[in-house]
């Protein structure tokens, strides 16, 4: 017997919001590291100019979820689905500003002559992929055992971004004589440690939001907490 | 004080005639603390309720299987006084039901009826009911005056007043706010908050988000049995039955 229709639509459309802004992040995420792999200028330039879409999502998630709050007196599952979403949305907002951050710094990059192709970065983008992407699918199926494997991966992440820096500051002792081409280098490696970061951090947010499917589905507060 | 056990029901089956209306109960209730009961119209919530003062005995045709112990004695046991068991536990029903006499004797009567005689412990008493009952700033002017020209948030709060003068352990509420308006509801909602200091309270009502705001614990009735009992905010967060679930976030009921 399903009663609450209203309601439940409204709920099913929070839910498909949040999928949409996934969507968008997933894909501003997956192109930045293109353009950064690619040196693409124009790519960097739509990546940046998008990320007004992905914030006019988060304000009307924030919107319709105040909206339910206050008006519907939700309980239980659909109580921890409105706040878990808000949550998650931040996330993902975050998530996109560090893709438009990556393709800040590649049109930088863009300006001077490439390094040495890193394959630490390769990796690092590949693991921060694949948890964003454990992430959002997790919550499209509120799958609590996909949303904390996310966390196994985020040592991998860690210490990929450590030899990125390694590899990077290796480069920067190294390579030069003082002068010019020194300058330049280390500004290069200072922007691609910078990429590293907010590679790193996605991988962060991609766990947060696997922590928060976890209480979506589960009603366990997972934060900070070693196992679920 | 915490968690010491008022009421205990083990097993109670509750029949109408032939139609099982509780079917094997069993739940223990906290002293001092609120305990609302929930659940869809005939789930059998209003029927345990008037169990624990034996409402239902007025019925005819009623019969009670299991017992229901209230600080450890057997409430159906045969040489119990009913009049003395209802003095311990008293209750407040879904209308305000003010007897047609002045507030003074309203609040008085169980005290008359309890021979109370004196007239200045009388009047203590009533004052300190109405007191108990954030009623005695709004009355104290007009005591003498028929109860039945107060509005119906203060009706309600002067039968709290009437329940609590006999100084009950118990006191039961069978839907205390569902006939009053959003401020008079929130005035009996404070209330309740204040008198778990003194009293043990069990409440049915029929507002969800009442049962959040004012209770301790949570039970779940459903067809007559009890589904799932738990801290109020246990249940209303993270329920851990479906029916529960279900009932509570609207999905049938």
């Amino acid at each position: 017997m399903e009663d609450r229709k209203h309601f439940i639509d409204e709920l099913e459309k929070l839910k498909m919001m949040l999928l949409n802004m996934a969507a968008l992040t997933q894909k501003a995420f997956i192109r930045a590291n293109q353009a950064y792999l690619t040196r693409d200028e124009a790519l960097s330039r739509e990546i940046i100019d998008g990320d007004r879409a992905i914030n006019d999502i988060e304000v009307q998630i924030d919107n319709l979820s105040l909206r339910l709050l206050a008006l519907e007196q939700p309980m239980a599952r659909d109580l921890r689905l409105i706040i878990g979403t808000t949550r998650i949305s931040s996330e993902l907002e975050r998530i996109a500003d560090q893709a438009v951050n990556i393709a800040e710094r590649t049109l930088f990059l863009c300006q001077h002559p490439p390094l040495a192709p890193i394959q630490a970065m390769d990796r690092l983008m590949e693991v921060t992929g694949n948890m964003l992407d454990h992430a959002i699918r997790s919550f499209a199926d509120l799958d609590p055992k996909k949303a904390m494997s996310i966390r196994e991966m985020d040592d991998a992440a860690d210490q990929w971004t450590m030899e990125v820096l390694q590899t990077l500051i290796d480069n920067m002792v190294q390579n030069f004589p003082a002068g010019e081409k020194r300058l330049i280098n280390t500004r290069r490696s200072v922007q691609t440690i910078i990429i590293s970061r907010c590679l790193e951090r996605v991988g962060d947010h991609s766990t947060n939001i696997g922590e928060h499917v976890a209480f979506i589905s589960t009603g366990i507060n997972v934060k900070h907490q070693k196992v679920l | 004080m915490k968690n010491l056990p008022k009421f205990s029901a083990m097993n109670l089956d509750f029949f109408y005639g032939g139609f099982r209306a509780l079917e094997d109960i069993s739940i223990t209730i906290n002293k001092n603390q609120v305990t609302a009961l929930i659940g869809p119209s005939g789930c059998g919530k209003s029927t345990f309720l008037r169990c624990l003062n034996r409402m239902n005995d007025l019925i005819p045709g009623i019969r009670v299987e299991g017992t229901v112990q209230l600080d450890g004695e057997d409430i159906y046991a045969p040489s119990v006084d009913v009049v003395n068991l209802r003095r311990r536990v008293g209750m407040v029903f879904q209308k305000p039901n003010p007897f047609p006499k002045t507030i003074f004797e309203n609040v008085a009567y169980g005290l008359r009826v309890n021979g109370v005689k004196d007239k200045k412990s009388l009047q203590e008493q009533v004052e300190k009911s109405l007191h108990q009952a954030a009623l005695w700033d709004e009355v104290k002017d007009r005591i003498n005056n028929s109860a039945l020209g107060l509005s119906g948030g203060q009706q309600q709060r002067l039968c709290i007043a009437r329940a609590l003068a006999v100084e009950p352990d118990v006191v039961l509420m069978d839907e205390p706010a569902s006939a009053l308006d959003p401020i008079a509801t929130q005035k009996i909602e404070d209330l309740i908050h204040d008198l778990k200091k003194n009293f043990t309270i069990i409440i049915v009502t029929h507002s969800m988000q009442q049962a959040a705001r004012v209770s301790d614990i949570t039970a779940f009735f459903y067809m007559g049995k009890l589904i799932e009992t738990g801290d109020t905010e246990t249940v209303f967060t993270r329920p851990s039955l479906q029916q529960t679930e279900d009932y509570i976030t609207g999905r049938f009921g």
